[in-house]
């Protein structure tokens, strides 16, 4: 059931957003970014969907049709899907970046926590 | 060569400075400077390319083409589409120009760095420049997208890049948590939109979106505006900019301030001139509002400031405010002055970070109750900064005058009378500020005078002399740059379904505005004058009195948790929404 | 008192950087009591408002019932035709949207070097650098006067003798895995597993590589660069669990390994370049096709999508090799002395 999806994604997006807006943890902020990104992936591919479709695969058509049939029949949107994989790559590189700031600022600070790292205000 | 033929090198603009970036940490192996030389080569091979677009492309000229020979079916765009309109061809010559003159600039002041240090940061700064470049010249939401995450990745890197300074790491998070919240809004934005509308490239949605705009789209367009107004540095977006342009070596924060932000504005400009059409939505109110809030804030807490880089980068959230400003008045003077404004702001402020950052790289200093008479130590930069503030104060015959003018020239005709007042406030508090900048660090006397100060480097005299130099000359040959260049790109944003149609079917011809700029109206220079002295009075007395309460609670609101900025700006994102979607 | 006058004064000044070390601490000491109250609910308030907007926004699109959208369809038709491909998804990755993936390509790069540049060695500079002197300062304001404590203190002992012991090309350790107590801080100092892991490792990885290069060559038809990276990443960091730092070192070479991303990437610009050079428009295919579902039937699609495989696949190794090999070059240590070089 795709509302499922939709609604899975808007919990996920939710729950990242809060944890962005309330956790003072460093990596906690780190994690909270993953799970927008996760959200964001299954959003991608709920909105690709088409009811009742296939993944757009040409391979190994079933017997009966020919791969053309398939390209005109009913499958999901390839276009949405390269989205997806774009932010997948944009995910992890945006993790690694910012893991190593995390760990600089445990070297510098001696804590990870954002709010002692705050010498930058006004 | 043909039209075509030319339309097809448009790529190579952006993939140029993505060799040079591919090349640079090599090229520092074998001698560290070698990184930095590469990169001004391949700005120089991109201005060129540049450069050969312009002479058929300004005089009011959208040419496109279609990477791969993709070319669209019966209105439907799959490929991605690269379109020379003056408004992008305009930005992109900015940015490989501007950027090269930061790169020579870079050569001569950090080339003391050590050999890999200075491969990642030539590597990391050529593609910031190639994103810029890309950004301008693309015509597809989704292609814009990936370079604003290009951008974004290589401003993490540089951010961070002097790791002695535990400042750099705090901005280094801070503008990371934030622009990638920012991304977010902007991916689903796009995605929201091309589920609506079946389309990437901007001629096909503006089609789409001409027939009629759903709630759908609105609230897409919302994303997308917030997003990118994160990028651009407006109000409540702005929480990561004024920490990171602290902490970013010199050139770095010429290049964010001069050059990154505008990113954010030509994106907002482009879809909401180009992609939405003005008509159907709330925008260019929304736009009117957010400038006069960002310009005011901005102004107000660049006056209040102590530290040189940051008053300079509150300065720069005040000046997109301004842009804002500009593009929402809607009329062509307006939108022109607002383009203008864009080239302008990207010399002076560029000009004004790398004083900034000559006077941290010798003196170590960084706060104005600091530093004083510098003048005598430092004559070039002294002069260098004066030009720059004099510019942003609107001063003639420098450049921010025929700007400014502009913009209140387009708001006066658009009987925008509020937004007119307030941004005329919103300039005498810059003035103030800025002027303070400048006596304070350079002028006065030190108790303690300073130790011996290097003398400027050839590279770093010519990298000043020239921005200074366009300052005066965009300031002295206004009509010049207005006819041939400004105008045209403001008809670009002006005449959207002229650009829908150059985009799809390949070339198409603009209407350009013919605007006259009346050098020497009385009332401009009444009003520059009267600011000037209304300013230095200001300046003055607030060097005297203590903090007033409105500035103290502003500045407490900017508590520097990435906790709270984020809340600002989901914040703005749903007035955003809201302001589109319910008004 | 003097925290009380400082924290009133403190109102009234302009700024919150270099006003002294006693108020920084009272500062700090002030924000980790007092708890923000108005965060949770906050927080609370924007994230359903967000998801109020995007659920009124994915209410008003038609979502599965819709027809495709025709650019989707037009990518659909002309997979086999054109590009003979049977992955449409990949068609439109590596083909007709190869610019987007090109774009992604040098996003990856800008991030391997940022995490470089974040994660790099102190290097001599030449010069008078003001930047250092500031930083200096700051790093004096903002040093907490609890000092270290012991984990960080083994962690810095390590990290000196680690570098001493690369430096001077020391013999193998003696220490076993069953010898080292479990979590310590200081980077490991028994070199490798145990004999059932690397045995069972070295089983699994011959294994694990072939899957990742017939994820690029086939992984249904060709086009699996991203996932195949990921695979050799995996591959490469198995390794280096089950048999220590010192034997991957030799093969893992930084340089090298840059290098190699460096060129992989060099060779997606080349890739894109020659369909202008060739072909007259930047990513148009320059490759002859060959039959549908061989290895070599996208064109330019398998050429981009093998370099992409080196590229992501060494980027992202460089990317978690710096982070592991990260040490504490840059935090000066007053109390020890001995960090500053």
């Amino acid at each position: 059931m795709i509302l499922v999806n939709y609604l899975a994604a808007a919990a996920l997006l939710c729950t990242g957003l809060y944890v962005l807006l309330t956790r003072r943890n460093l990596i906690k902020i780190v994690m909270g970014l993953s799970l927008m990104e996760a959200s964001t992936y299954l959003f991608m591919v709920s909105l690709a969907y088409r009811a009742a479709s296939t993944a757009p695969v040409l391979l190994g058509p079933p017997a009966g049709r020919t791969a053309r049939q398939l390209a005109h029949g009913n499958v999901a949107d390839p276009v949405l899907q390269n989205f997806c994989l774009t932010a997948i790559v944009i995910g992890v590189a945006v993790t690694a970046v910012f893991l190593s700031v995390a760990v600089r600022i445990a070297q510098h600070y001696r804590t990870l926590d954002a709010d002692r790292v705050r010498a930058m205000r006004g | 060569m043909t039209g075509p033929a030319l339309a097809s090198l448009l790529p190579l603009p952006v993939a140029l400075p993505l060799a040079g970036a591919v090349a640079a940490p090599l090229l520092a192996r074998l001698h560290r400077r070698l990184a930095v030389v590469a990169g001004l080569v391949a700005l120089a091979g991109s201005t060129v390319v540049l450069l050969l677009q312009a002479p058929s492309v300004f005089p009011g000229l959208v040419r496109a083409h279609y990477l791969g020979l993709w070319t669209p079916v019966h209105g439907q765009v799959l490929g991605i589409a690269f379109a020379a309109d003056p408004f992008g061809l305009l930005f992109a010559l900015t940015s490989a120009v501007v950027g090269a003159v930061l790169l020579l600039y870079t050569l001569s002041e950090l080339g003391g760095l050590g050999a890999r240090e200075l491969g990642g940061y030539a590597c990391l700064f050529q593609l910031l420049l190639a994103a810029l470049i890309g950004a301008a010249l693309t015509a597809d939401l989704f292609d814009l997208f990936v370079w604003f995450e290009v951008a974004a990745l290589a401003s993490y890197g540089l951010t961070a890049f002097f790791l002695e300074r535990p400042i750099a790491l705090e901005a280094g998070f801070k503008i990371l948590a934030l622009t990638t919240l920012a991304s977010f809004a902007v991916f689903i934005g796009a995605g929201l939109l091309y589920a609506a509308n079946g389309a990437l490239n901007y001629a096909q949605l503006h089609n789409a979106l001409a027939r009629h705009v759903t709630t759908p789209d609105l609230i897409a367009l919302g994303l997308l505006v917030a997003g990118f107004a994160t990028k651009a540095g407006l109000v409540p977006f702005h929480g990561w900019l004024a920490d990171a342009h602290t902490a970013a070596p010199g050139p770095v924060s010429a290049l964010f301030s001069g050059l990154m932000v505008n990113f954010g504005i030509i994106a907002i400009g482009r879809l909401v001139f180009q992609v939405f059409g003005v008509a159907g939505t709330h925008a260019l109110g929304l736009l009117l509002t957010v400038g006069v809030i960002s310009a005011l804030l901005g102004a107000v807490l660049a006056l209040a400031q102590d530290d040189l880089k940051r008053l300079l980068a509150y300065d720069t959230i005040s000046q997109m405010g301004i842009l804002a400003i500009g593009l929402g008045s809607g009329t062509a003077p307006g939108v022109a002055g607002a383009v203008y404004h864009l080239v302008n702001h990207a010399l002076f402020k560029s000009l004004l970070f790398l004083c900034a950052g000559a006077i941290v790289h010798r003196t170590g200093l960084t706060k104005l109750s600091e530093m004083r008479g510098l003048a005598r130590r430092m004559p070039v930069v002294a002069v260098a900064f004066v030009i720059g503030a004099a510019s942003i104060a609107g001063i003639p015959p420098l450049n921010g005058y025929v700007s400014l003018s502009l913009i209140h020239t387009g708001l006066l005709g658009g009987h925008q009378y509020l937004p007119y007042a307030l941004m005329l406030l919103a300039q005498v508090i810059t003035i103030a500020a800025l002027g303070k900048a400048a006596w304070l660090a350079f002028f006065g006397h030190r108790e303690r005078d300073y130790r011996s100060l290097e003398p400027l480097r050839p590279g770093m005299v010519a990298g000043l002399a020239s921005l200074a130099g366009c300052c005066v000359a965009f300031g002295v040959l206004p009509q010049f740059f207005l006819d041939r260049v400004m105008a045209p790109a403001a008809a670009s944003l002006l005449h959207p379904a002229r650009y829908a149609g150059g985009v799809l079917s390949g070339t198409a011809h603009l209407p350009v505005p013919h605007l006259l700029f009346d050098y020497v109206s009385p009332a401009e220079l009444a009003g520059v004058a009267a600011s000037a002295v209304i300013a230095a009075v200001a300046a003055w007395g607030y060097l005297r009195i203590r903090e007033p309460a409105p500035v103290r609670a502003l500045r407490a609101v900017h508590t520097g948790s990435v906790n709270d900025y984020a809340a600002y700006a989901a914040t703005g994102l749903l007035a955003v929404i809201a302001a589109l979607t319910l008004i | 008192m003097t925290t009380k006058t400082t924290r009133r004064t403190r109102r009234t000044r302009t700024t919150s950087i270099g006003d002294g070390r006693a108020l920084d601490h009272a500062a700090r000491r002030e924000a980790s009591e007092r708890e923000p109250v108005h965060r949770p609910w906050l927080g609370a308030l924007l994230a359903a408002g967000v998801a109020v907007a995007m659920g009124v926004a994915v209410a008003g699109i038609s979502r599965e019932h819709a027809s495709l959208p025709q650019i989707a369809r037009y990518a659909l038709e002309v997979a086999l035709p054109r590009w003979k491909l049977t992955e449409p998804v990949n068609e439109v990755v590596y083909g007709t949207r190869g610019f987007d993936t090109f774009g992604e390509t040098f996003l990856l790069l800008a991030a391997v070097i940022s995490v470089v540049v974040i994660t790099r060695p102190r290097e001599r500079r030449r010069g008078y650098f003001g930047e250092e002197t500031a930083g200096a300062r700051e790093q004096a304001q903002t040093d907490p006067a609890e000092g270290r404590d012991d984990a960080e203190q083994s962690a810095r002992l390590a990290e000196r003798r680690e570098q001493d012991d690369r430096a001077s090309g020391g013999e193998e350790p003696q220490e076993t895995p069953d010898t080292t107590p479990l979590g310590t801080s200081a980077p490991e100092t028994a070199e490798t597993m145990t004999v059932v892991v690397r045995t069972a490792i070295r089983i699994a990885l011959p294994i694990l590589a072939v899957t990742g290069l017939y994820l690029v060559a086939w992984g249904y038809s060709p086009g699996g660069g991203f996932p195949g990276g990921a695979v050799l990443l995996g591959v490469v960091l198995l390794a280096y669990a089950g048999y220590g730092r010192r034997k991957i070192s030799a093969v893992v070479r930084p340089s090298l390994i840059e290098t190699i991303e460096l060129a992989g990437a060099a060779a997606i610009i080349m890739t894109e370049l020659l369909g202008l050079l060739l072909k007259g428009s930047f990513s148009a295919n320059w490759l002859p096709l060959a039959a549908a579902q061989t290895p070599l039937s996208g064109g330019i699609a398998q050429l981009f999508s093998g370099s992409e495989l080196i590229e992501v696949g060494t980027g992202l190794t460089i990317a978690v090799f710096a982070l592991l090999g990260m040490s504490h070059d840059w935090a000066r240590d007053k109390n020890g002395g001995e960090d500053e070089r």
